[in-house]
């Protein structure tokens, strides 16, 4: 049984963050160090400044709530009993929209579907557009859904959640949409439901494994370039994501008490991993306090690392591909990009598109090229045309 | 030089309470013990035990009590001149050797509270040999000012170091190091050796690996020490990738929030040791040293990142390897060590002692054990007795 869900932060809460954020202690800063130590002090000041006197989170709060639907429910998940989970709802406008579940990552939420959502599910003036009816959801730990109390919530659980959701509203068979986490949530929703409930899967973001008989020297100067970038991601970008995966515990004391901290260990993603995007402050502000105000806590979110990591489903980890229709966009500041000769290990590529800008999020950052690549890829004439019985996206 | 007594203003005293008092905890799985990081329950007493109970000016007037402490501006080439905290304790009879002890992170000056009296002593056995000591807050540390530019790595905190030992008066001098006090000692082993170091003693000891390696000549202990070190990379340590990355996106974390800055410190205080029966006020007094810190705690983590971008992490190759006599004491509890056919890459191995307890902190848990070895090392019969001209420890 779903509930209407409105975002209402409590006043309490709203004044303890100002009040944190006005007696917020900050570092000094190294001559010139720019961004290549973290986040610039200037950055975080203005920022933070702007986050206590100015920005106003009931404006946003409203906003939301009447841009998307939201509804929480009560999903039960195997061995973790019942978690209430919160996600956006939005039906087609008109015709049988195509069931798309779209799954986020981190430092991402439910909110990285406000752009496209409108786009998804009202067409464009061309009626040859399909249209979609959007889920998209807060995974466990993030957002406004509950998070698990035990160890162990990891990708299955989180395939499990987000399936059952699917079920839950009606629609047995589905498609699928996410990056970063949502990815590999996305990939293993198309493993064990795919062919009978998950009918397709779209990407912006893939890895796997290099095949067998890997030949390197056959690599473009795109995709020598890509695999370059996800070198230089190791070595100099991923911090965060083996802090995330061995000790969230200690790091989670830290952003849940630290609103300037939290804003910072976020914030430095959402740069550094965006093409150029132009950030407004009060933008980021609103995504950071999705993080500050979720249900779970900040601290909760980055669990999802260390549970992966200890599962033996690590990135990395062999594992065979879905077998039903994937596609592909392919943004240029992406973390990783592969070559084609691997793709076979991700699974069925039959729709790839290439664009020449954007970034890690995409959704967010360029929703009409998204957009209009789930159109082309489950359009009249698209290669997965048709794939969910009964709501092909038309009349 | 001035003569230094810590004295933590009272308006940060307050502004500290005040902190703990707002603090906001998260929540924590159900049986996640500390495989997570930080147990909650141990983060709750400890922040309850700052806050309401834990007397900072009482553990301040003892240390100003046990440890003499001064300030004095060193001169750092490309860095201008930097205010130098430092603890200088004489030896109480004879010739002290004169000894450098460099702490690394999240250590500090604090580390030398156990070994300044052994290493001092006047009373006890006369064939033990005397030290003058010197335990410096390394830039960026403890009440030591921080450099402003980018860059200071290695070879600044040597030359700040040695320089210091030179303005004491100590032209000749001997050093102890662990954690990055071992690769600084290193450091200036490799730049002053034979002329000013005239030896040095470290408590981590990891280089490598050679060229050519053959593991099935490897005992136990050595096999063991290297899957330790490997464990370490596996699982503990993301601090360091993300120290050595992004330490101001961390910083803005550890300068805001005290309980985020013990969790940070507190879980290696922890699993860094062997078992050490860790009180709340000593966590607290370790962890306030860098809470009240004169350049933050945000600034002792660039370290890592200086580190890395100069091409000197632990473990890279090393061109020049220093001479002179170098002596090791192993603690199984420390997060790794090298097969002793490795040693050539860190030094000209004299001395070496093997324990049965201890870890990463040695001279704060074991602090007999390692000023034993030091006088070892250094007294009458040992491999670098009477290295230090007209100071060998003894009287005249």
């Amino acid at each position: 049984m779903s509930n209407s869900f409105k975002i209402a932060v409590s006043s309490t809460a709203l004044s303890a963050l100002k009040s944190r954020i006005e007696s917020a202690t900050f570092p000094d800063e190294l001559d010139d160090a720019g961004w290549a130590y973290g986040v610039p002090l200037a950055d975080m000041k203005r920022l933070v400044a702007r986050w206590r006197d100015g920005f106003d989170w009931r404006q946003e709060e409203q906003k939301l709530n009447n841009e998307l639907p939201q509804f929480t429910r009560d999903i039960e998940v195997d061995g973790f009993g019942s978690l209430n989970v919160h996600y956006v709802y939005k039906k087609s406008d008109r015709g049988t929209g195509i069931p798309l579940l779209f799954v986020h990552g981190w430092p991402g939420s439910f909110l990285e579907s406000r752009k496209i959502i409108p786009l998804l599910t009202k067409g464009s003036g061309d009626s040859q557009c399909p249209v979609f009816d959007v889920v998209a959801i807060s995974l466990p730990g993030f957002g406004f859904s509950e998070a698990p109390k035990k160890k162990g919530f990891s990708l299955s659980q989180y395939v499990e959640v987000s399936h059952k959701l699917m079920i839950a509203l009606g629609y047995t068979e589905y498609v699928t949409q996410g990056g970063d986490l949502g990815s590999r949530v996305t990939a293993g929703i198309a493993r064990r439901y795919g062919g009978m409930h998950s009918k397709a899967w779209h990407t912006n973001v893939l890895f796997s494994m290099p095949p067998e008989n890997d030949d390197p020297s056959s690599y473009t100067a795109s995709e020598k370039e890509g695999l370059a970038r996800w070198q230089e991601f190791q070595r100099s970008g991923s911090g965060y994501f083996q802090l995330h995966s061995t000790k969230p515990q200690t790091l989670g004391y830290s952003l849940a008490d630290s609103p300037v901290g939290l804003l910072a260990w976020i914030y430095e993603k959402l740069v550094s991993w965006s093409d150029n995007y132009p950030w407004t402050d009060d933008e980021v502000l609103t995504w950071v306090s999705i993080y500050w105000f979720s249900r779970a806590g900040p601290a909760a979110s980055i669990r999802f690392y260390y549970e992966v990591a200890h599962s033996g489903q690590a990135l990395g980890t062999k594992s065979s591909p879905p077998t039903i229709p994937m596609g592909c966009s392919l943004f240029p500041k992406e973390l990783i990009r592969i070559p084609k000769s691997w793709y076979p290990g991700v699974g069925d590529v039959v729709f790839e598109a290439e664009h020449d800008k954007g970034g890690h999020f995409a959704a967010h950052e360029q929703p009409e090229l998204l957009v209009g690549d789930l159109r082309k890829m489950f359009g009249k004439g698209g290669p997965v045309y048709g794939v969910v019985t009964g709501r092909d996206g038309y009349n | 030089m001035s003569s230094y007594k810590i004295d933590i203003p009272p308006t940060a005293l307050s502004t500290l309470k005040s902190r703990l008092e707002n603090a906001v905890f998260p929540d924590e799985l159900e049986d996640s013990g500390w495989a997570y990081g930080a147990p909650l329950a141990d983060i709750k007493r400890l922040v309850a035990r700052w806050r309401d109970g834990f007397d900072w000016r009482h553990e301040e007037q003892k240390l100003n009590a046990e440890l003499p402490q001064f300030t004095r501006d060193i001169e750092v080439d490309g860095f201008g001149t930097l205010n130098i905290h430092y603890v200088h304790k004489k030896s109480e009879r004879g010739l002290g050797i004169p000894l450098l002890f460099v702490h690394g992170w999240p250590g500090s000056f604090l580390e030398s509270r156990k070994i300044v009296p052994l290493l001092t002593a006047g009373s006890g056995d006369a064939r033990l040999p005397v030290f003058d000591v010197v335990a410096l807050s390394l830039p960026g540390f403890g009440f030591s000012e921080g450099p402003k530019k980018t860059g200071f790595s290695f070879t600044q905190y040597a030359e700040v170091s040695h320089k210091l030992m030179l303005a004491l008066g100590y032209t000749e001098y001997v050093t102890q190091g662990g954690d990055w006090g071992a690769s600084i000692t290193k450091e200036i082993a490799r730049r002053y050796g034979g002329e000013h170091s005239k030896a040095w003693h470290i408590n981590l000891i990891l280089a490598g690996p050679p060229a050519t390696q053959d593991p099935s000549s490897y005992t136990a202990i050595e096999k063991d020490g290297l899957a330790r070190f490997q464990e370490y990379k596996r699982s503990g340590n993301g601090y360091y990738r993300i120290q050595a990355t992004k330490p101001q996106t961390l910083g803005y974390s550890l300068a805001d929030s005290p309980v985020g800055l013990l969790a940070w410190i507190y879980e290696k205080l922890v699993i860094w040791t062997d078992a050490y029966p860790w009180t709340d006020d000593e966590v607290l007094t370790w962890v306030s040293i860098y809470w009240f810190s004169r350049a933050g705690p945000a600034a002792s983590l660039r370290i890592y990142y200086e580190v890395e971008h100069a091409g000197q992490e632990v473990g890279s190759t090393n061109f020049h390897i220093p001479t002179i006599p170098l002596g090791f004491s192993h603690f199984p509890k420390e997060l790794g060590r090298i097969p002793k056919s490795w040693y050539h890459l860190v030094g000209n191995v004299v001395f070496e002692v093997e324990h049965d307890s201890g870890g990463h902190f040695a001279a704060h848990e074991k602090p007999e054990l390692l000023v034993g070895d030091l006088q070892k090392m250094f007294g009458k019969s040992g491999p670098a007795f009477g290295v230090v001209l007209g100071r060998n420890g003894y009287d005249g």
